[in-house]
Parts: C-alpha cells; sequence; structure tokens
C-alpha cells in the first residue's frame, strides 16, 4: 500500500506540492480566521475566488488575475470602516457568498464549457496542478506567509484589543487591510487547484485544531500547519491508493485530524481533573 | 498653590449620530493629579476618557494636553480584550512597550525584565506564562494596569477598572492605583461607577452627568 501511495506521489509531484504549500499558508492565516470570529469570510472569499476565476476563463484571461482582483475588492469593501446600522457585517458576507456562488454558475453555464472543466472550476482538483500553476502559487503563497509572519506583532495586538491598541499607536485599520489582502490573495492563488471547499477548509479545521491544543500563538501555529501537511498527505496518498477525488479526500483527512485533536484535548482535560 | 495642567479640555461637545453625549465640557486637570470621573451609566464617562485618549472625536471644542509624546497607558473596560488569544499574560504586558519598540524591534532581556518587574509589583509574578483566560476578574484587571504601566507613562487612563469585581479586589486596585499616583507622581484619570471606595483615594472627583461635569471635593482624604 505505502509503495502504491509512493508510486501516486511521484506520479502527482504537482498535487502534493500544491496541496502541501496551500495547507501551510491557510493553516497559518486561519487562526486569526477563527481568532477574529470571522469564519464566513473564509468561504464568502473562496467563492468570490471562483466566480473570479470564472470571469477571467470567459474574458481569456490568466485566472488568478479575475480571482485576486475580486476577492482584493471585496476584502477592502468589508475593511471598511462603515457599519450599516441596521445590519451586521456578516449579513452583508452573506449575500456576497450567496451572489457570488450563484453568478460563478451562471457564468460558468453560459460559457460552452464542458462539463469537467466547470467541475474543476467550481470544486478544483489538486491533481490537475500544472508546473505552471504550482509556479504561480508561490510567487503569490511565499511571500503572503512571510508579510503575516513579519508582521505577527502588530497584526496580534490589532486583533487581540483593537482599543488599546489604536491608543498604542499601532495602525489597527492598515494592519487590519495587510491581514485580510494576504488572506485574500491566498484564498485567489490557492482557488483553481483547491476550490472552494478545500481552501475553507485549510482556514478552518487545521487552525481549530491548533487552538484546541495549543496555548501560545506560535504554538497554535505550529500545531496548525502541522494538521495542515499531515492531513494533505494523508487525504492525497488516501485519494491516489482508492482512486478517489483528492480534494474531498484532503477534507476529510483535515477534519478527521480536526476529531482526533478534539478527543486529544478531551483526554488532557480529563487527566488534569483527575 | 495649583498644580501645572496636563490636560485641558474646553467647550467639549461629542456626539454619536444624533445622541449628543457630552455638551460643553470644561475640565483642567493638573499634573500628578487623580481624578475619578464618577456618574451614572451613560452619563458620558467613558465618551469623556476616549476623547482625552483621542478614540472618539469631538464635534466642538478643544483638548490640549501637555504630556510627552508618548501615548498615556489605557486601561479599557475588561471585556475589551478577546480572552480566547492564545497569548500569555506576560505578551499582553510586553503589547504596552510598543511605541518604544515598533513592529520590527524585540525588547529583548531589558524588555523582558522590565514586564517581570511590573508584573511583580501588582502582585502578578508566577502568573506571566498564563492565558489571560486563566486569570480571575481581579487579576485580568491587575494585568491590564501592567500593560497600562510598563512604558512608565506620564499620564494614566482607566475606564471602570474595578467593575465587576469583588469589595476585596476593588480595594486592592484602588491601593495599587493610590500607589502609582502618589509614589510615581503619575496623573490617574479613572471613570468609576460609585463613589464609597474612594475615600482615601483621591481629593476631588468629577461628578459626570447629562454629559457635563462638576468638580465635588471628596469627604476625607487618607
Amino acid at each position: 500500500m505505502m509503495a502504491s501511495i509512493l508510486d501516486g506521489f511521484c506520479l502527482f509531484p504537482h498535487a502534493l506540492a500544491a496541496g502541501l504549500l496551500i495547507g501551510l499558508v491557510c493553516s497559518v492565516l486561519g487562526v486569526f480566521v477563527i481568532l477574529k470570529r470571522v469564519v464566513f469570510i473564509g468561504i464568502t472569499l473562496s467563492e468570490v475566488a471562483a466566480l473570479g476565476i470564472a470571469l477571467s476563463m470567459l474574458l481569456q484571461l490568466p485566472p488568478l488575475l479575475g480571482a485576486a482582483a475580486l476577492t482584493l475588492l471585496v476584502v477592502v469593501l468589508l475593511a471598511l470602516p462603515i457599519e450599516p446600522a441596521r445590519l451586521p457585517r456578516n449579513a452583508l458576507m452573506g449575500i456576497v457568498f450567496v451572489a457570488a456562488s450563484a453568478l460563478a454558475v451562471l457564468v460558468v453555464a453560459s460559457s460552452g464549457f464542458g462539463l469537467r472543466e466547470v467541475k474543476t472550476l467550481l470544486y478544483g482538483d489538486l491533481i490537475l496542478t500544472s508546473s505552471h500553476d504550482l509556479a504561480l502559487m508561490a510567487a503569490v503563497l511565499i511571500p503572503v506567509l512571510a508579510a503575516v509572519l513579519l508582521f505577527l506583532r502588530p497584526i496580534t495586538y490589532t486583533f487581540l484589543d483593537r482599543e488599546a491598541a489604536k491608543v498604542l499607536g499601532i495602525k489597527v485599520m492598515g494592519w487590519e487591510l495587510l491581514y485580510f489582502c494576504c488572506l485574500g490573495l491566498a484564498v485567489s492563488a490557492a482557488s483553481k487547484a483547491a476550490g472552494a471547499l478545500l481552501v475553507f477548509c485549510y482556514l478552518v479545521a487545521p487552525a481549530a485544531a491548533g487552538l484546541l491544543l495549543g496555548r501560545r500563538l506560535a504554538v497554535v501555529m505550529m500545531i496548525s500547519a502541522s494538521v495542515a501537511l499531515l492531513g494533505t498527505i494523508t487525504g492525497l496518498g488516501w485519494s491516489l491508493h482508492n482512486d478517489l477525488p483528492a480534494n474531498q479526500a484532503v477534507v476529510v483527512a483535515l477534519t478527521a485530524l480536526f476529531v482526533v485533536a478534539a478527543m486529544i484535548r478531551g483526554l488532557i482535560k480529563m487527566l488534569k481533573h483527575s | 498653590m495649583p498644580k501645572e495642567p496636563i490636560i485641558i479640555c474646553r467647550g467639549l461637545h461629542v456626539s454619536y449620530g444624533r445622541q449628543q453625549v457630552l455638551r460643553g465640557v470644561n475640565l483642567t486637570i493638573g499634573k500628578g493629579g487623580f481624578l475619578p470621573l464618577v456618574g451614572p451609566n451613560g452619563a458620558g464617562k467613558t465618551t469623556l476618557l476616549r476623547a482625552i485618549i483621542g478614540l472618539v472625536r469631538p464635534s466642538f471644542g478643544t483638548i490640549e494636553t501637555h504630556f510627552a509624546k508618548e501615548p498615556p497607558g489605557y486601561v479599557p473596560q475588561q471585556g475589551l480584550i478577546d480572552a480566547m488569544f492564545p497569548v500569555p499574560v506576560s505578551q499582553i504586558v510586553a503589547m504596552g512597550l510598543y511605541p518604544k519598540l515598533g513592529w520590527w524591534r524585540r525588547g529583548g532581556r531589558s524588555g523582558k525584565q522590565v514586564v517581570v518587574d511590573v508584573l511583580e509589583r501588582l502582585g502578578l509574578s508566577g502568573h506571566g506564562h498564563k492565558g489571560f483566560a486563566e486569570l480571575s476578574g481581579g487579576m485580568r484587571q491587575k494585568a491590564l494596569i501592567a500593560r497600562a504601566l510598563v512604558s512608565s507613562p506620564e499620564v494614566l487612563i482607566l475606564d471602570e477598572p474595578t467593575a465587576g469585581l469583588d469589595r476585596e479586589s476593588q480595594s486592592e486596585i484602588l491601593d495599587h492605583l493610590k500607589q502609582i499616583n502618589r509614589r510615581d507622581g503619575r496623573t490617574i484619570i479613572m471613570a468609576h461607577h460609585g463613589e464609597d471606595m474612594l475615600n482615601g483615594v483621591a481629593k476631588v472627583v468629577c461628578q459626570v452627568q447629562h454629559g457635563q461635569v462638576m468638580m465635588r471635593r471628596q469627604g476625607h482624604d487618607g
């Protein structure tokens, strides 16, 4: 079995590299998505990126260009300090989410693409990652991760206690915008290969496991990244061995690892109380 | 002899939309003073503090400050800090060093020592490694005071630092503040929900009501 999985990895090295790269970056960014309680933004941006990719294909533009332009536009709109008096921001995100989901389907339906392209576009497929896709992804995801890690302190302080941070002279709006632009770019770069479902899963499941097990931000991020990498290897290996859809297999592996983390947490709590 | 003024508010008006919260506040706070702002909920105490530290912009009037360039130490209401964050108390306190360090510099050994010293001063030695959620209400408040104190600001501004605490913790916090004011000479302005525990802490209180202020002498002074 191990030999057949390793053969699969050798056959699709770009798929493995793309999964590991997307997993690493999204799992680190996802820690703040959960801490900031904006989980919904993950799936909203993923759907917006899918719409951007669909529009790009229709207009024969590079997919990343459309995805990045649309997600950054949504990020900037959502980051504006305008609090609608009667509506919470989540409601606006919900409207953007449903509109983007429906429009993406309508755009691809009217484009004349085949069913396979449509499915790949909407759900992504790691297996189809080409060396060009991988290079493009790395060119976006590595600087995004570097920026978030470099500015981790002001970003953390901004999210931890916005008001005190402001008094301390931290440019909270700027740091918030930087983080959400990084998130938008990461989601757009990852969406073509990973699709909305897997990108969302990478943002939420590993970070949730990290937060269950870690007590320091750096440790939480390391656990989150490790869960994402392990989930990618096991999920992809499982899909290659059993000829299953890769992205969905990785999602199942990541959620299973989250359940394991929850059980470990429960066990630790039990041992502490006994 | 009157103290040198450190904060002067002239004709201060603050509104949230159509609701006018402060209506022409004139207030002078002397250097090294201890001024509790007292008054009922919704009177405008927090808004006045927020206007002084620049978190809300006055619709009319001016605020003149005469303290050093560094920002004042600020202790927000306890609920504003997210206890779910996986950040130890020592790092929350170290946040107060940000104006001196910026985003690129680490505090180094001296920065760590300053944090340890301020935690010790507030009776939180041995709690620096804990998460904020693991602390009691009184300890959380002391951690926030430690964060405000760590950069040795001239002015300390506190928003209801004893809210939600039992009497013992309230009195402990007020004792710490009294010491910080008398021993270090720091100016303290704080919103406070009642006057019963202020005897011996401050000579005068500022009564805030219907968006206006009135200075009153306290009954006893310790």
